[in-house]
């Protein structure tokens, strides 16, 4: 499904991936953990193209994507949903609005079965309730599942987590944590960069430890939270858990 | 001093024509500044210099210097070239002028739009126009609103230097009465009650708009 192949990114001077392997099978759901800093936002980013990166490559859907051809890029994304810390839904539509934008303005679906889309992935985030709410209305934990339902909306074949829960009050990661999960347990190819040990542990089928540009470690959660093989994997585990 | 006050509403009539010019003036100079507003907002974010150079020069140019001498170089200085009318040298330099403003108030609503907003219509497939159009713009457009308002205020009370260039509008009226029947003081006064009653209504506006922004989705 994802195969990204040695990749390597630079900010300016700063190498902060420093080449890359990395598989996603259909249906898996692969959580990436590690220290701020480490490049997992950046190599999440990086798939969809929103980071442009220098060397390597990444392969979805069995197609190696060109990195000029913004034609592709758009292609692509059309099937990779992604879900930001931010949210950043759009604060001038409706909940719906920003729901059914995809379909119809990306997939050009006509308007009434955009509608019947987004109300459905409505339904499933459980915020049927907020169609005709603006997204200053609702608390942080709504707004990433309208987010969620906006991605869910284009019916992508990959979803993409980037810190989902980190920008939330304690109380609001529960459910945007148990809406991941179902999402996870309906067979949802999901590639997730969290803080969220509990959720790696108990939904992850692999784990991925990346420090300083590299993925130093990953296998199921058991072997990467219970018998770490790697000494940094094992200094950072017994610093967050 | 003698202050006349039957002569205000003894010249008042006089003054409808030109301030039906001052409107004129300013209205058509402000369609013109939205439209080369708008257009160099975009060459200067582009990222090709064949469109960034010449906007930041037309910018730095035009803020630069006075209306007043932009008014005089278009109608005195090109008049062997151009020989334009005066109205319409007066609305094409009030629409420069203006323009140069107005690019930079879009160019700072729009990168004021969190980068995030483009990240999440990129990530849905969007193409970067039709980002721009559909989640960019419109919440930029809201942003621009008071400064725009501000800069029309500012643009009306402008139009008074197209007196220097034989305009009748309102300014150049009230010297023009003033001369014959000698209440210079009466005359300035009616046509700053104009002025009044014309930005009171732009600010009235402005506000009106932006109470209906509000309501339907603030952040």
């Amino acid at each position: 499904m994802i195969k990204v192949r040695k990749l390597e990114k630079w900010f300016g001077k700063l190498h902060v991936l420093k080449g890359i392997d990395l598989d996603v099978n259909p249906s898996e759901v692969v959580v990436i953990i590690g220290a701020s800093g480490s490049g997992k936002s950046t190599l999440l980013r990086c798939i969809n193209f929103l980071e442009k990166f220098q060397k390597g490559t990444v392969e979805i859907d069995g197609k190696v994507i060109d990195k000029n051809n913004e034609k592709m890029k758009n292609a692509m994304r059309t099937h990779v949903g992604m879900v930001f810390q931010h949210f950043n839904l759009f604060p001038h539509m409706t909940v719906l609005q920003n729901v059914i934008e995809g379909p119809s303005q990306v997939k050009k679906i006509s308007k009434a079965k955009a509608v019947e889309i987004g109300k459905y992935y409505l339904e499933k985030v459980g915020l049927s309730d907020k169609e005709v709410a603006y997204p200053s209305m609702l608390s942080g934990g709504q707004k990433q599942r309208v987010a969620i339902a906006r991605a869910l909306g284009m019916e992508p074949s990959v979803m993409l987590f980037d810190e989902p829960t980190s920008a939330l009050d304690p109380e609001l990661v529960g459910e945007v944590l148990s809406v991941m999960k179902d999402l996870a347990s309906e067979g949802m190819t999901m590639v997730v960069v969290t803080h969220e040990m509990g959720f790696a542990r108990e939904v992850a089928d692999r784990v991925i430890y990346m420090d300083d540009g590299l993925i130093v470690e990953e296998g199921t959660p058991e072997e990467i939270f219970n018998n770490p093989k790697v000494e940094r994997t094992q200094e950072f585990l017994s610093q967050i858990l | 001093m003698d202050y006349n006050v039957s002569a205000l509403i003894e010249y008042f009539p006089y003054f409808i024509p030109a301030a039906w010019k001052t409107i004129e003036v300013t209205a058509l100079g402000i369609l013109l500044g939205m439209v080369l507003g708008l257009l160099t907002a975009f060459s200067r974010l582009s990222k090709n210099p064949l469109f960034n150079v010449p906007a930041r020069l037309y910018i730095f140019v035009i803020r630069g210097t006075p209306l007043l001498l932009q008014l005089m170089f278009l109608y005195f200085g090109l008049r062997s070239i151009l020989n334009l009318e005066a109205l319409t040298t007066a609305v094409i330099a009030l629409g420069i002028h203006n323009g140069a403003y107005i690019a930079e108030i879009f160019r700072g609503a729009i990168q004021s739009i969190a980068v995030g907003q483009m990240e999440a219509a990129r990530s849905l497939g969007m193409t970067y126009r039709k980002a721009m159009i559909r989640i960019i713009l419109p919440q930029a457009f809201k942003r621009a609103i008071p400064p725009l308002g501000n800069q029309f205020i500012i643009a009306l009370k402008d139009s008074s230097l197209a007196s220097a260039i034989t305009i009748k509008e309102l300014l150049l009226k009230s010297q023009q009465l003033a001369s014959s029947n000698y209440y210079m003081m009466e005359m300035l006064t009616i046509a700053a009650i104009f002025y009044l009653f014309y930005t009171s209504i732009f600010t009235w506006l402005v506000h009106k708009i932006e109470e209906k922004l509000a309501v339907s989705g603030s952040r």
